[in-house]
């Protein structure tokens, strides 16, 4: 199957790269569009800088801060492409990332933005970002996209991680660097699956992605090492629950709990079917799954039992987070706010 | 002096062949009395549409492929706010049925939960799914049920084919201009009333409630709501009998005006369907407006005859009398509104043309039926003995008060009421600049607000996240233009610009439609939801959607960008056609055109500023023509501006009381300035023709008008005040654009009438200076 998947992205590279040369214009980046509908249209991460400022980015390069979740300020940025996350390493240094592998850095809080990198021509978003210090980051994306910077973005270096390819793929690779020098350079752009999400979890870094992939690193992402597979649909989220199990969540209602640093999973036992953008939980201990068609589970402290509060609207909530009391959530119409004493 | 030969020549010869003129006319009658009874209400989409409008170009353009802008939408309501169960959505197959059967209805447009295009999407691990919501084996039990609501939230058609709130679910059709069977015009009435019957009379229940809207369901409400035009007609020829008789005293001087007036109503629609036209529901009143002109200008006619009878003048020779001095000053204001309501010509869209024909030709009819007609059947009245004592007595009271009405002609009063005609102009015409162009509320305009169909409209609006109010903007590009990325990302940012617009509900497009589409075959990321630049992909994106959506044509060379409006108020079309405007030219090239406009609110912005474009030349042509047939009859530059000055002053003050009472400047109202002006200049031309001789002669104005009071005073007056009184009571009607025109037509009536026995008689005293 890897094989058919393999053939057809090799067709798509042919095409695209007979189209790339007549784009120009569309090539270039242009300042998003100051809308007064940014906050009721799609987003896709938010964040708080200590306790004072919330920072949610989406799609057409909308980043809007806030200080009290209810009034929003739309900030420029210098491009339209769609934001996939956002994430600060202290209260004034930021970066979000999105389509056309665009990098976006503050330094000040969120209030204006400069781009570090844009890169239309590789066509793959990026998927997420994280920052070790205010020098060292990496950012992940689609078909293994992998960028790393040791200078606070000012210089963004690409990187292929073959090691979390299965044997054969590794083999296949080989091969083909061998015999088929253009195919191989392909190949390299589409063998890795998509890496969804990193999560630090002290000196680990966990990463979760396409078609159940899991892997861990611990010398910051230099090298990978991928998990046993235990589910073959994509995993969207990966977190450390208060009770110090690894969780993790995906497709079509899959969820996976694994108490031993991830060698064995367990399927939470959940009936919902939608897909799950992202987990996260609350100071207490609640856990909180959310996801697409407005699915919205909150565990109990034990985080073993789910309750469904899942949004009449079935709009895809993407991500959130708890901050002074409220349920802040950033779905595909905008921002939703819930109050947590509704949540009992 | 050829004119009055002319006219002498034309009475001797009337007059000696009365009979034969009189049985003329009788068989004239019975014929278009034949063909009048054969007049059809006759309401095209077409025809309400500026067809030369640079958007109606384009709408034309790709009606072909698009469809127009003649959309009908079905609502099915269960009253439990569930529609989730066996009894509805067997009713609701059945109504699907029923509309898609229904002749007139382009088959290939008729979409709901039931139509097989409608299908879902659905992501699963090696790939996604789909099928059509309602599944080829579907059996209306809970299970069954359960899926298809599961398949409806999938298939993001919450909003548009379900409510909300799923209390309601929709069935969306488009009409044809042209039944393909019969090959003839489709018939808007007849539709509506086979909606009426076939969909709500069948389908309307206890437990579900029936709500359609669009154009030829709203055509059909009006025409529906025209037919109480009857009631009005019957009530306005009664009114206006009794005043007639309290007016003259006399049985047979009350039949005759009113009878020449039916006279020239009945020819008027029997030439209207001698000509091939029909009438529609808008002008419906127009007949009306004929009877009463034609009454006004037969009481001039009586009057007239009257008092020479009284003052010892045979029958005969009292009405040709009458008819020589009439024939000038009334055929001269009969033309006057003839060519005033022709002015409205000059306004491209089908209906103010047909009320522009249909009024005109009635009006030109009142010259043949009361300028001629009526004398000649005069002259045949027996006057009693009793009548001529009574008309011949001297009435002192009534002298007392047009002598002391004189006193406007004096310069102590007159420069009063110049001053204050001044004042009133000014805030007028202040007032009248705030006009605003097209329709000022929610709804459908022609009718009232509490209304089944604005009901119904307004239940849709807010069940759904859609509405009838919808405007698309045709993206016109080269062939396989939803393959270039640079092309689509123009239509989508266009689109989510124009969805910042305040006054815009929601928006769809192929590129927003297709970046789902890419959503779902990424596992149903919405960080997925982008306009891939890869070609294979968004091909794969794009070529998912049909053309049976309307969102593109074969070659996807043309993609309409629709944008659901909340309403379509004037200013909300204004605020989002300029937007539209500005972000189409700022992100259009050579190769890649944002055009206005179609759907429903396209056509509606389009005849917004066809009427807009129009007013202005629409009152110069009125104005021009009627001062060029006050200088022909007058041959005087002062009394055509003593007619002229009260006439505009009225004019400009019609409008400031559009302003005022929320009426905005549209296709129904429009045509009531060129009327009223048309109308107005009778009163002015009655009085003046009288005194323009005595003041030529060097008689002082007082004197001049003093006389001409006494001759037309109470005629002018009559006139004034019976047509008020018939046209106010339009403010009753079903119809809120008859209730429009009543209210402003009245006003027109009384003011023009205080117009030309106040201000003219104010403008002659500074005009005429008694040497």
């Amino acid at each position: 199957m890897r094989r058919t998947i393999i053939c057809l992205t090799a067709i798509h590279a042919m095409f695209f790269a007979t189209t790339v040369a007549a784009e120009t214009v569309d090539n270039q980046p242009q300042t998003s569009d100051i809308a007064i509908l940014a906050e009721k249209a799609l987003l896709t991460d938010i964040t708080a800088i200590g306790d004072q400022i919330l920072v949610a980015v989406g799609e057409r390069g909308h980043i809007l801060r806030s200080q009290d979740a209810k009034n929003w300020v739309q900030a420029t940025v210098p491009v339209q492409a769609n934001l996939n996350s956002v994430y600060f390493v202290n209260k004034q240094q930021g970066w979000a990332v999105g389509h056309d592998a665009s990098i976006l850095a503050t330094q000040d809080g969120g209030v204006s933005w400069q781009l570090q990198h844009f890169a239309p021509q590789v066509d793959k978003p990026l998927f997420d970002v994280y920052f070790f210090d205010s020098q060292h980051g990496i950012a992940v994306g689609a078909y293994g996209l992998f960028y790393r910077t040791t200078d606070s973005g000012k210089n963004w270096q690409k990187e292929f991680h073959p090691e979390v390819l299965s044997e054969d793929d590794q083999d296949y690779l080989q091969q083909l660097q061998e015999s088929d020098e253009q195919m191989y350079e392909t190949e390299l752009g589409a063998i890795l699956p998509h890496f969804n999400r990193l999560y630090a979890d002290g000196n680990v870094l966990y990463m979760a992605g396409e078609a159940g992939f899991v892997a861990k690193s611990i010398d910051n992402g230099l090298s990978w090492l991928r998990l046993d597979e235990f589910y073959n649909g994509s995993l969207f989220d990966i977190t450390r629950t208060t009770q110090m199990s690894l969780l993790t969540v995906g497709l079509r209602g899959h969820a996976f709990i694994s108490d031993d640093q991830g060698m064995n999973w367990q399927q939470v036992a959940l009936t919902e079917s939608a897909t799950f953008n992202s987990a996260f939980s609350d100071a207490s201990g609640r856990q909180y799954l959310v996801g697409n068609a407005g699915v919205l589970l909150v565990s109990d402290k034990t985080g073993k039992t789910y309750t469904d509060y899942s949004q009449p609207d079935g709009k895809a909530i993407v991500n959130g987070l708890i901050w002074q009391g409220q349920l802040i959530l950033v779905t595909k119409v905008g921002i939703k706010t819930i109050n947590l004493s509704e949540l009992n | 002096m050829s004119v009055n030969r002319l006219v002498n020549k034309f009475e001797y010869a009337l007059f000696r062949h009365r009979t034969l003129v009189i049985i003329a006319f009788v068989a004239a009658t019975i014929f278009l009395l034949m063909k009048a009874t054969t007049i059809k209400l006759d309401a095209a989409f077409t025809k309400n549409i500026p067809l030369q409008h640079q958007y109606m170009q384009t709408y034309l353009r790709h009606a072909q492929d698009f469809g127009g802008a003649n959309n009908i939408l079905v609502s099915l309501c269960d009253q439990n706010g569930d529609i989730f169960n066996e009894g509805f959505f067997d009713t609701f197959r059945k109504a699907h049925d029923e509309l898609l059967y229904t002749s007139g209805v382009n088959r290939v447009l008729v979409k709901s939960l039931f139509s097989p295009s409608t299908r879902f999407v659905e992501v699963v691990e090696d790939g996604f799914a789909g099928g059509p919501v309602i599944p080829a084996d579907f059996v209306a039990n809970a299970a069954g049920l359960a899926k298809v609501k599961e398949n409806t939230e999938k298939a993001g058609i919450v909003g548009r084919m379900v409510a909300d709130d799923y209390s309601c679910a929709m069935i969306s059709a488009q009409l044809l201009d042209v039944d393909p069977e019969t090959g003839k015009q489709i018939d808007t009435i007849g539709f509506a009333n086979t909606l009426e019957q076939n969909v709500r009379g069948k389908y309307q229940s206890d437990t579900i409630s029936v709500h359609i809207i669009g154009f030829a369901k709203m055509v059909g409400d009006v025409a529906e709501g025209a037919k109480g035009v009857l009631v009005f007609f019957a009530i306005a020829i009664a009114v206006t009998s009794i005043m007639v008789f309290f007016f003259c005293r006399s049985l047979m001087l009350t039949v005759l005006p009113i009878a020449c007036s039916l006279i020239a109503v009945i020819w008027q629609m029997g030439l209207l369907s001698v000509m091939g036209f029909g009438i529609d529901p808008m002008s419906i009143l127009v007949p009306f407006l004929v009877f009463a002109i034609g009454v006004s200008h037969g009481v001039q006619m009586i009057n007239s005859t009257g008092k020479r009878v009284a003052a010892g003048m045979d029958a005969k020779t009292a009405a040709q009398a009458s008819f020589r001095k009439l024939l000038v000053p009334g055929g001269v204001a009969l033309l006057s509104d003839t060519v005033g309501f022709l002015t409205l010509l000059i306004i491209e869209i089908g209906v103010i043309r047909e009320l522009a024909i249909t009024a005109s030709l009635g009006v030109a009819v009142i010259i043949l039926t009361n300028l001629i007609l009526l004398p000649v059947l005069m002259s045949f009245v027996r006057f009693s003995k009793s009548y001529k004592e009574r008309a011949s007595a001297p009435s002192p009271k009534i002298d007392k008060v047009w002598y002391g009405l004189s006193a406007f002609a004096t310069r102590k009063y007159a420069a009063v009421i110049l001053i204050i005609t001044a004042a009133l102009f000014a805030f007028g015409y202040m007032q009248s600049q705030q006009l605003k162009i097209g329709d000022l509320h929610a709804g459908a305009p022609a009718l009232h607000e509490n209304s089944r169909y604005n009901q119904d409209t307004f239940l849709i609006t807010d069940r759904y996240a859609i509405s009838v109010d919808y405007l698309n903007v045709m993206v016109e590009t080269i062939p396989s233009a939803c393959t270039e990325h640079s092309i689509m990302a123009k239509v989508d940012r266009f689109q989510w610009l124009m969805e910042n617009v305040e006054g815009v509900q929601s928006t769809v497009s192929l590129a927003s439609v297709s970046k789902s589409i890419n959503a779902a075959f990424n596992e149903g990321n919405v960080k997925w939801r982008v306009l891939p630049r890869n070609t294979q992909s968004l091909v794969q994106a794009s070529s998912r959607v049909e053309t049976s959506t309307g969102l593109l044509n074969a070659d996807c060379s043309v993609m309409p960008v629709i944008l659901f409006l909340q309403d379509h108020k004037a200013q909300t079309i204004e605020r989002v056609v300029a937007a539209a405007k500005k972000y189409g030219s700022e992100l259009g090239d050579e190769q890649t055109q944002f055009m206005l406009a179609s759907g429903p609110v396209g056509v509606m912005a389009a005849t917004n500023e066809a009427v807009a474009e129009a007013q202005q030349p629409m009152m110069w042509y009125v104005y021009g023509a009627v001062i060029i047939l006050c200088l022909l009859s007058f041959r005087s530059m002062r009394a055509t501006i003593s007619v002229i000055l009260p006439l505009y002053v009225v004019s400009v003050l019609a409008t400031a009381l559009m302003t005022w009472l929320q009426i905005g400047l549209t296709v129904s109202t429009l045509p009531v300035i060129a009327l009223g002006v048309g109308i107005g200049v009778d009163y002015g031309i009655y009085i003046l023709s009288n005194m323009s001789q005595m003041l030529r002669d060097g008689t002082g104005a007082r004197q001049a008008y003093y006389e001409a009071l006494k001759e037309r005073g109470s005629a002018v007056l009559f006139t004034g005040i019976t047509l008020a009184i018939g046209v106010s009571t339009w403010v009753f009607s079903a119809l809120k654009f008859q209730v429009d025109m009543g209210i402003l037509l009245t006003f027109m009536f009384i003011v023009n009438m205080l117009g030309a026995i106040v201000v003219l008689p104010a403008l002659a005293a500074f005009l005429w200076r008694k040497d």
